[in-house]
């Protein structure tokens, strides 16, 4: 039997069980992020009193008594399971401590990095999606043409070019031989050309295959059929059934390709010194700065989190149907 | 509007799969063609709309309105679509477009929706208000039953008032009131003054359409005339057959056969028994005792439960209330099931050989007696080298059944086993069933939606009233 | 390309991984006069800045990429399909935490598992190989949980039950031909991304540790030579391309269905 539920309650039930398990999902995340970090702490090298005290003093101020007095004041002497209990415990009062390099807070330097890896995703995502389901579309109007197989091959070529090959590419080509847009920085409207096209170059061929795949499927279903001969012209039934379903298609693998999109923005970064997460995450990895780390591998952990709670929400407005209890990927 | 077909073939490279030289159609006098599956009726009705699939050719020529089109030309009655001529979907669960309204979809069809569409609602509205799904216009289709999709599919096809409506299998997947209200919907566009073409393999459907009944066979046309006298003096042998092979007309002395209800040890009994499913209470307080060698239907309206009630009694499904008991004799292996689509019952993607070799080697079983059983089923041995999806459904049901009887079972459960075979393989898959059956003994549960099939093969029958308040009802059971 | 013309060229790639280090063994031996030596026939890439064969270093990197990728996705795929399997045959809390786990793993960046994994230890193997099966097993995991859910809920496993035969029939037939196919494609795309990861790694400089060869960062020394000297850019970007190219196409058919 396969009765789907329609019992009545209220329309906004859904969305609330949608933010109630991406909020344990939330939970789930941060203890395994910081759980990580605190098991660096413990495998580093050398006395981590001492690190502590070199990042707060200055590595020429440092003293055997300073590393005693954080040894006390921490608890470093404390078993191993007390001490993750604390490091959490200070992690719920939000306090994500300073960095060991810079010395300054870790949650200031946050929301200018958050801010700036924000701008480069969006730029990225809104080209892929502009560029790819409207390639897709017009692709999938035509199988088999040359547009389609254009796409294919689009689609090949971009798989098999990681961002950071792809981004070097286009440095050389844009930068290096025409001269005409910078390779790195930030801060001039230029500097985002290049990463964002990088990441957009990529996940593009994929929507344009996705969306492709998905118009091709449902211009053969029954309910465009019938569309047609309730005696809707073409261009109607595409814009009302057509695009809507491939719409709901379409949302739900962006969902999927955001920890790809993720990803992505940390290469591009590091590549081209933007001044995001993804940069600053490799940056403290490099000199083992680990509030840092923690810092920014939480933020870019949460915020695929926050980015699929919106993709499910606007599932769940474009499409009226009963959810399933889990997208199978 | 009159609508005349002649010279009609449709051919797949040089295949023929429909030939019919002679076709006409009067206002007010409803045409059905009946025919098994295979038999060519669907492409027939694709051919006059022009919505065949692209590998297959059409010929011919169609008259509607002192103009002439060529059938070969696809694309040169799009303009009549919804206008002049329309087809109502099989299953309409499928024609609606999951994401939007039903209200709007019915809007589509109407002619003023490109030009006026708060006019085009509102007529929607008023249509789909006249069908007694005025509340429902507003819902999306996964919120709609089966026979309410089917009303709102009629309501899209008929709003844009095309007077040649075609429909295509419409009672395929309803139960038998649902069924009664879409007979009444296609007559209700006869009596307008509308053509009706109905293409079905439901019997029952076309006596109540009554008009002239076509039979159709292997791409061709074998019978035509008034329906009464088709479906009741039937001339060509194969229409005999078709008719033969409904269960109100079995003639099977096996078919009382069994045991009386009272005579041999329960096997399964049922103890106040309660399951609620989605929110909607399927039963309760049920009791009952399936006995040795009994015959016994659980039946009812899609969503009544009986489904629900079998997996409680195979004890597969935990009921609410109550409890299952199950005899000695059923321990081992010796209770099993049929199911309703047996290409699923099957791994999917196994040699039937190494499915079945699976059954004899565990159960250590002489390898000679699968080969006995399917001769006397009358299936190829070659059958075992194919996947069950190679396999068509009345032979694969066939060997679900040789398979349960190979551990010689006390008792079959068979839900639902030949709800989607055709008249004639419905009742070739059921007689061996039945046979075999008797010559074990065993006791026989069959599920159906189908008083006609129940009474025919049972003794018992335990009715499922319809569930109250079914908002959304199964539409599994065919 | 077809699969047989893929198969090939990742079999000559495999040859050049497991033979190449032996024809030319020497790949930490640095000669400073030799500084950027062009190709020639017995150093078919030259030498790089510091007077190092291009191509002894392009071959053990060959293989390190290539042993690393198999060696996590032969992990992730052990582990995420027996979780998946118990998960989805037991229920219960034993699903209830592993899928838990497995929630929480699902949104993390594979390439953030990894480089957190990084920082453990300075890039050493181990710690790049427990990241990278790390980041991966979730994706077997969550793929045969609901496969297997979906087998195991079905008539014809019913039926096998029914019919009494067994759990290890139910293994063998039912859900081991319904995950292979899947789990082919997985691994062979699995294989693809293990090294990309470890060559980005690499190229951002928190992988692999200089002087041991990897693609990523061969890269990485190059590019700043790449006007006097663009074969060393181009030959581990050819090797990383051949083999994305080549494990694609193996599988186009479950790509393009």
């Amino acid at each position: 039997m396969n009765a789907s539920t329609t019992t009545p309650r209220s329309p906004a039930a859904p969305a609330l069980r949608i933010l109630r398990q991406r909020a344990v999902q939330a939970a789930a995340v941060v203890v395994l992020v910081s759980t990580a970090c605190f098991a660096i702490v413990q495998s580093l090298p050398g006395d981590i009193a001492f690190r502590i005290a070199a990042g707060r003093y200055g590595y020429d101020q440092v003293t055997a008594a300073s590393a005693d007095t954080v040894r006390a004041e921490l608890g470093l002497d404390r078993p191993a399971w007390q001490q993750l209990l604390d490091w959490l415990g200070e992690l719920l009062a939000l306090d994500l401590g300073t960095s060991l390099v810079t010395g300054t807070s870790v949650a200031g330097e946050l929301g200018l990095y958050l801010s700036s890896s924000l701008q480069l995703a969006a730029a990225a995502l809104a080209l892929a999606l502009a560029g790819g389901a409207t390639v897709g579309a017009l692709a999938g109007a035509r199988p088999g043409g040359i547009l389609d197989r254009i796409t294919t091959l689009w689609v090949s070529a971009a798989r098999a070019l990681p961002p950071f090959l792809l981004g070097l590419v286009l440095i050389l080509f844009f930068s290096v031989h025409l001269g005409v847009l910078p390779a790195a920085g930030h801060g001039e409207a230029g500097n985002i050309v290049l990463p964002a096209a990088t990441l957009a170059v990529g996940l593009s061929g994929l929507f344009a295959r996705v969306t492709r795949d998905t118009v091709v499927q449902i211009r053969r279903s029954e309910y465009v059929r019938f569309a047609a001969t309730k005696g809707l012209g073409e261009r109607l039934v595409f814009l009302r059934h057509v695009l809507r379903n491939t719409g709901v298609t379409l949302l739900s693998y962006v969902g999927v390709q955001l920890l790809i999109l993720i990803e992505g923005v940390v290469v591009v970064e590091s590549l081209f010194a933007w001044p995001g997460l993804g940069h600053s995450l490799v940056h403290a990895i490099f000199w083992r700065d680990i509030p840092m780390i923690q810092a920014t591998a939480l933020a870019l952990a949460l915020l695929v989190v926050a980015l699929n709670t919106v993709v499910d929400l606007g599932a769940l407005a474009l499409d009226p149907r009963p959810r399933r209890r889990e997208v199978v990927l | 509007m009159s609508m005349r077909l002649t010279h009609l073939a449709v051919r797949h490279t040089d295949t023929p799969l429909v030939e019919v030289s002679d076709l006409h159609f009067e206002p007010g006098r409803p045409v059905t063609i009946v025919g098994e599956s295979g038999s060519g009726k669907s492409l027939l009705a694709h051919a006059i709309m022009g919505t065949l699939a692209a590998e297959l050719t059409a010929s011919g020529n169609l008259t509607m309105d002192g103009q002439s089109y060529d059938l070969a030309d696809r694309a040169n009655r799009r303009r009549l679509w919804g206008r002049a001529m329309s087809l109502l979907p099989q299953e309409p669960g499928l024609a609606l477009d999951p994401t939007m309204r039903a209200r709007e979809q019915v809007a589509e069809g109407a002619g003023s929706f490109t030009t006026d569409r708060r006019a085009a609602r509102r007529s929607a509205g008023t249509l789909l208000a006249s069908l007694g799904l005025g509340q429902a216009s507003a819902a999306f289709p996964h919120a709609l039953s089966g026979g309410m999709a089917q009303r709102v599919a009629f309501a899209a096809a008929t709003i844009g008032d095309a007077p040649v409506l075609i429909a295509d299998e419409p009672s395929k997947g309803l139960d038998q009131q649902a069924r009664a209200e879409l007979a009444k919907l296609l007559k209700r566009h006869v009596d307008a003054g509308g053509s009706l073409l109905t293409i079905t393999h439901d019997l029952d459907l076309a006596r109540e359409l009554a008009g002239d009944v076509l039979v159709m066979k292997d791409a061709h046309i074998v019978e035509r005339g008034p329906a009464r006298r088709v479906l009741t003096e039937p001339a060509h042998p194969y229409t005999r057959r078709l008719l033969a092979a409904e269960p109100a007309n079995w003639t099977r002395p096996c078919a009382h056969a069994g045991a009386p209800a009272d005579a041999g040890e329960p096997l399964i009994s049922g103890e106040g028994l309660a399951k609620a499913f989605a929110g909607q209470q399927l039963f309760s307080d049920l009791s009952l005792t399936i006995r040795a060698g009994e015959r016994v239907s659980l039946s009812g309206p899609s969503g009544s439960g009986k489904t629900t009630l079998g997996n409680v009694l195979l004890r597969l499904l935990p009921p609410d209330t109550g409890y299952v008991h199950h005899a000695e004799a059923l321990h081992g292996g010796r209770l099993q099931k049929l199911y309703q689509d047996p290409a699923v019952a099957f791994p999917s993607r196994i040699l039937l050989r190494d499915s079945f070799g699976d059954v004899i080697r565990r159960h250590r079983l002489e390898p000679g007696r699968l080969g006995k059983l399917m001769a006397s089923l009358r299936l190829a041995p070659d059958l075992l080298h194919r996947m069950p999806g190679q396999v068509s459904g009345g032979e694969l049901q066939r060997l679900a059944i040789i398979r349960s009887m190979l551990l010689e079972p006390a008792l079959v459960f068979a839900d639902e086993p030949t709800s989607r075979l055709d008249l004639i393989t419905q009742q070739e898959t059921l007689s061996c069933l039945m046979d075999q059956a008797d010559r074990q003994q065993c006791a026989l549960v069959l599920v159906t939606h189908d008083d006609a099939l129940a009474d025919a093969v049972t003794r018992r029958r335990i009715p499922l009233g319809p569930a109250e308040n079914a908002i959304d009802r199964v539409k599994t059971a065919g | 390309m077809t699969p047989v013309a893929a198969r090939t060229l990742l079999a000559v790639l495999a040859l050049f991984a497991l033979a190449g280090p032996l024809v030319w063994p020497e790949h930490a031996v640095q000669d400073l006069s030799r500084f950027l030596e062009p190709p020639s026939l017995a150093e078919p890439l030259g030498r790089d800045p510091l007077g190092r064969s291009v191509v002894a270093r392009l071959a053990h990197a060959t293989q390190l990429s290539l042993l690393m990728a198999v060696l996590c996705v032969a992990t992730a795929l052990l582990v995420g399909t027996l979780a998946g399997i118990v998960a989805a045959w037991r229920g219960g809390w034993v699903d209830t935490v592993l899928h838990g786990l497995s929630e929480a793993f699902i949104a993390l960046p594979a390439l953030l598992v990894v480089l957190i994994f990084s920082a453990l230890a300075n890039g050493d193997l181990w710690t790049l190989y427990i990241g990278l099966a790390l980041a991966q097993w979730v994706e077997y995991f969550r793929m045969v949980r609901s496969r297997s859910g979906l087998v195991l809920a079905g008539p014809a496993v019913e039926a096998a039950w029914m019919l009494k035969l067994g759990p290890a029939h139910v293994l063998r037939r039912h859900l081991w031909p319904e995950l292979r196919p899947l789990l082919a494609t997985m691994a062979t795309f699995g294989i693809g991304s293990s090294i990309l990861a470890l060559s980005t790694l690499g190229f951002v400089g928190v992988g692999i540790r200089p002087p041991t060869p990897e693609l990523g960062l061969m890269l990485t020394e190059a590019f700043p030579y790449y006007h006097e000297a663009p074969w060393m850019s181009l030959a581990p970007v050819l090797v990383l391309t051949t083999i994305l190219i080549g494990l694609l196409s193996l599988r186009r058919k479950e790509v393009r269905p």
